[in-house]
């Protein structure tokens, strides 16, 4: 089936009748943003199922404005479509009605269909099931894409099952596994029903049957858990995969935050070490003192000055003292060393009353006033009275020149300072050696803050070149080696699957073996003849379905990495691969690109799309070898990661395979320097059967769509 | 040729038979009507299925079966 021709008629942009005369081949659609290429393929979609709800919203803005109030006009999409030699129109319509408020009502939505008979003559059909019947529900499914994250139609898991059904013709060998097994079943049963009849083996036969049934209960068990360690697998070897990308440089982070945390305890470190308490040591540790010494010397000096003139006064006051003591001596040995009376006899009162007598009552003399003995007598009361007050007085032999010893304490405290002058005159090397260590530890502390600066420079770097935020990049570090030690218990488990699954289809084996034995002992022969011959039919006809699907995904491979690597001719492709994967009880089909026999799950954009395209086209293409019968590709802006010079080598690879494609892209065209769009004169250079141009016609105001009418223009 | 006689000599060209049950390869080559008069049961048996199951609308699981144990039992394999 091709399309031959696009009507569009007061669809949004497209105001008036729009016509595409398509080509059976490559057909490219140039437009910039906004100028319709999307609009073309929602009209396209719109009649091959799309939305049917809000039908005014479709309406062109432009025709509603001309229209008068009142006046009804048509929204039409046709899609005029050649399928063995006949032609059919499929049509979506309805009618607008201008409201007096400028806004529209719609009539119901009609689809109609037409067919045409190779001598041209027209019948109207169901318009719905014409389409079916042309472009069938499944096949449009896999034949329109808009930008490129539709094209990802293989996430889904029965995806590219389902295409492979539908192209391939697997699909007709599917009817036979069913009805194979069902015969094949009936005639276990009917043979097994027959040996039950011979009560001989009975209770073996069931003991054998009981077996059978929980190991294969026992092999359903084992095989989903292996399916699902599989998907753990795949999921793992992704994650890594996706890891790997970050992982050097999160293995880098981790090596320059260690390095950094190094420095940083190594500066703190020596920060502890160095000691800036100068006030405390100049108390504490004496450095106040640095400069005694020469104070201490003068000091010294004069408590020695001291001392000396304090010895030479001592010395001189000892010798007076000792001429006082000899005169004394001398003054005795005059009176001949006769013994005078005690100078209080006689007495005070004696004395008083001898002279107030003016008697001398020793010697019984007169002794008249002034007289010799009145004065003599006078004299001795006067010494009398003088040595009674020279006894109170401290005696003059205890009299010392110095009353407080104070040269002493000052000579101690010299001979102290003596002692710890010794102590004092390291304080100054001290000191120097304190300021020398502060000294270094700070050049030690500015070398290391370079080189701290330059780690975090080194780091700053890494965390530039790494799309992860500096807390997803360290547990990158930490995910991928949970996920490597992950992985390696998966496969462990998957080896140990594998073992358990192989004793199990020995021992079922076995004991199919002895159950086929009892049958044959005791079962009719016709019967187990019969199930022979539908056992073996059963493999014939699962074999083939197997081998037709096999057959075709490989041809499809190989064809799917043919287009892929002329999309990407001289770059990096890898190579497609299509895994058929058993999940439970179900087959899907798996795509991977490979690399070097290793899967790379996060291809970039551009070849992920370029893989998609590769394999959309080999289906497209192998469906109509084998079926004799194709479909047309439709896609909007499917190579928006490909860049210019990407998009002319695919365009012209397009030209060269089969098929109908319609292509939607916004390359090739540019403003002139008088800001007039033209189309690129590279576009020259491109294969195609047929290119438009749709361009909404200047001038516009793109804010008022009442402005806006797409023209189509043939290139 | 029909469909239904590329979906037959599809089967008879499957390894078994001719390992089993020494299919030549002119065998190999027959339509679903030489099928059906081949003196080798599992290729009739075949014939069988396929015919019923090419037919519109095909035949049901339970009536093939009768078909061809009926068949089987004709021939007294």
């Amino acid at each position: 089936m091709i399309i031959e021709r696009i009507s569009i008629e007061n669809y949004l942009c497209y105001y008036g009748r729009n016509v595409f005369e398509l080509s059976d081949g490559l057909n490219v659609i140039l437009g910039e943003n906004g100028e319709g290429k999307t609009k073309f393929f929602e009209a396209v979609e719109w009649v091959f199922g799309g939305d049917d709800k809000h039908l005014d919203n479709l309406v062109s803005a432009k025709k509603l404005k001309e229209a008068d109030i009142a006046e009804s006009f048509s929204v039409r999409v046709s899609i005029t479509v050649l399928q063995y030699g006949e032609k059919s129109i499929i049509s979506k319509s309805f009618l607008a009605t201008k409201n007096e408020d400028e806004s529209c009502a719609t009539s119901s939505l009609s689809t109609e269909g037409i067919e045409e008979n190779s001598s041209g003559e027209r019948s109207q059909v169901d318009g719905k099931k014409l389409l079916d019947r042309v472009f069938p529900f499944q096949i449009r499914k896999y034949s329109m894409f808009k930008g490129e994250s539709e094209l990802d139609v293989f996430k889904s898991d029965d995806a590219l099952l389902n295409l492979i059904n539908l192209f391939s013709d697997a699909k007709h060998f599917d009817k036979y596994t069913s009805t194979g097994e069902h015969l094949r079943s009936k005639a276990e049963k009917a043979v097994e029903d027959s040996t039950k009849n011979d009560k001989k083996n009975e209770r073996q036969y069931n003991q054998i049957e009981y077996e059978i049934h929980n190991l294969e209960q026992e092999k359903h068990k084992i095989e989903v858990h292996l399916a699902s360690t599989d998907k753990e697998l795949s999921k793992l070897e992704s994650n890594l995969q996706d890891a790997e990308k970050h992982v050097d440089n999160a293995d880098a982070l981790k090596t320059i935050n260690n390095r950094i945390k190094s420095i940083e305890d190594q500066i703190s470190k020596l920060q502890s070490n160095i000691d800036e308490n100068y006030t405390t040591n100049l108390f504490d540790e004496n450095w106040i003192a640095v400069n005694f010494e020469p104070i201490h010397t003068e000091f010294t000096e004069k408590v020695k000055k001291l001392s000396k003139e304090k010895r030479k006064q001592q010395s001189e006051f000892d010798k007076q003292k000792g001429i006082k003591e000899g005169e004394k001596k001398a003054k005795a040995e005059l009176m001949n060393n006769a013994i005078p009376l005690p100078i209080g006899i006689p007495s005070k009162e004696h004395m008083e009353e001898m002279l107030q007598d003016e008697i001398c009552k020793v010697c019984n003399r007169e002794a008249k006033k002034d007289s010799e003995a009145y004065l003599f007598m006078f004299k001795r009361l006067e010494n009398y009275l003088k040595s009674q007050e020279i006894q109170d007085a401290p005696e003059k032999e205890d009299e010392r020149l110095f009353k407080k010893d104070y040269l002493s304490s000052l000579s101690y405290l010299s001979h102290s300072h003596e002692d710890n002058l010794k102590n004092l005159r390291g304080v100054r090397s001290k000191i120097k050696d304190l300021f020398e260590f502060n000294r270094d530890r700070k050049k030690d502390i500015e070398e290391l803050k370079e080189k701290l600066d330059h780690e975090r420079n080194e780091r700053e770097r890494i965390l530039g070149n790494s799309d992860l935020a500096e807390d997803s990049l360290a547990s990158v570090l930490k995910n991928y080696t949970a996920w490597q030690y992950d992985l390696t218990t998966r496969n462990r488990e998957r080896l140990d699957y594998e073992q358990v699954l192989k004793g199990i289809d020995a021992e079922l084996k076995t004991k199919n073996k002895a159950k086929d034995d009892i049958d044959m002992e005791s079962a009719n022969s016709f019967l187990i003849k019969t199930r022979e011959v539908l056992r073996d039919i059963e493999v014939i006809f699962n074999e083939t379905k197997e081998k037709k699907f096999d057959s075709f995904i490989e041809q499809l491979e190989s064809k799917s990495n043919e287009i892929f690597t002329e999309i990407n001719v001289d770059a990096f492709t890898g190579t497609i691969v299509l895994k058929k994967v058993k999940r439970g009880n179900r087959i899907t089909v798996d795509v991977e690109l490979e690399e070097r026999g290793r899967t790379f799950y996060k291809p970039n954009q551009s070849l992920q799309t370029s893989m998609y395209i590769a394999i959309l086209f080999a289906i497209s293409e192998l469906a109509s070898e084998i079926n004799e019968e194709k479909y047309p590709l439709i896609f909007d802006a499917p190579t928006s990661s490909f860049g210019e010079n990407k998009t002319s080598q695919f365009l012209n690879l397009l030209f060269e395979t089969g098929n109908q494609k319609i292509l939607l892209i916004k390359d090739f065209l540019v403003t002139d320097d008088s800001g007039k769009l033209i189309v690129k004169n590279e576009f020259k250079d491109i294969k195609r059967d047929k290119a438009f141009w749709v361009k909404v016609d200047r001038p516009f105001d793109s804010n008022d769509l009442t402005t806006i009418d797409t023209n189509v223009i043939s290139l | 040729m029909a469909r239904k006689d590329k979906i037959l000599q599809t089967f008879l060209s499957h390894e078994l038979l001719v390992s089993k049950y020494n299919i030549s390869s002119e065998d190999q080559l027959l339509t679903i009507r030489e099928a059906m008069q081949s003196d080798k049961p599992i290729i009739k048996a075949l014939a069988i299925i396929v015919d019923g199951l090419q037919q519109s609308p095909p035949e049901t699981d339970n009536s093939l079966r009768k078909q061809v144990l009926q068949f089987l039992n004709e021939t007294a394999i």
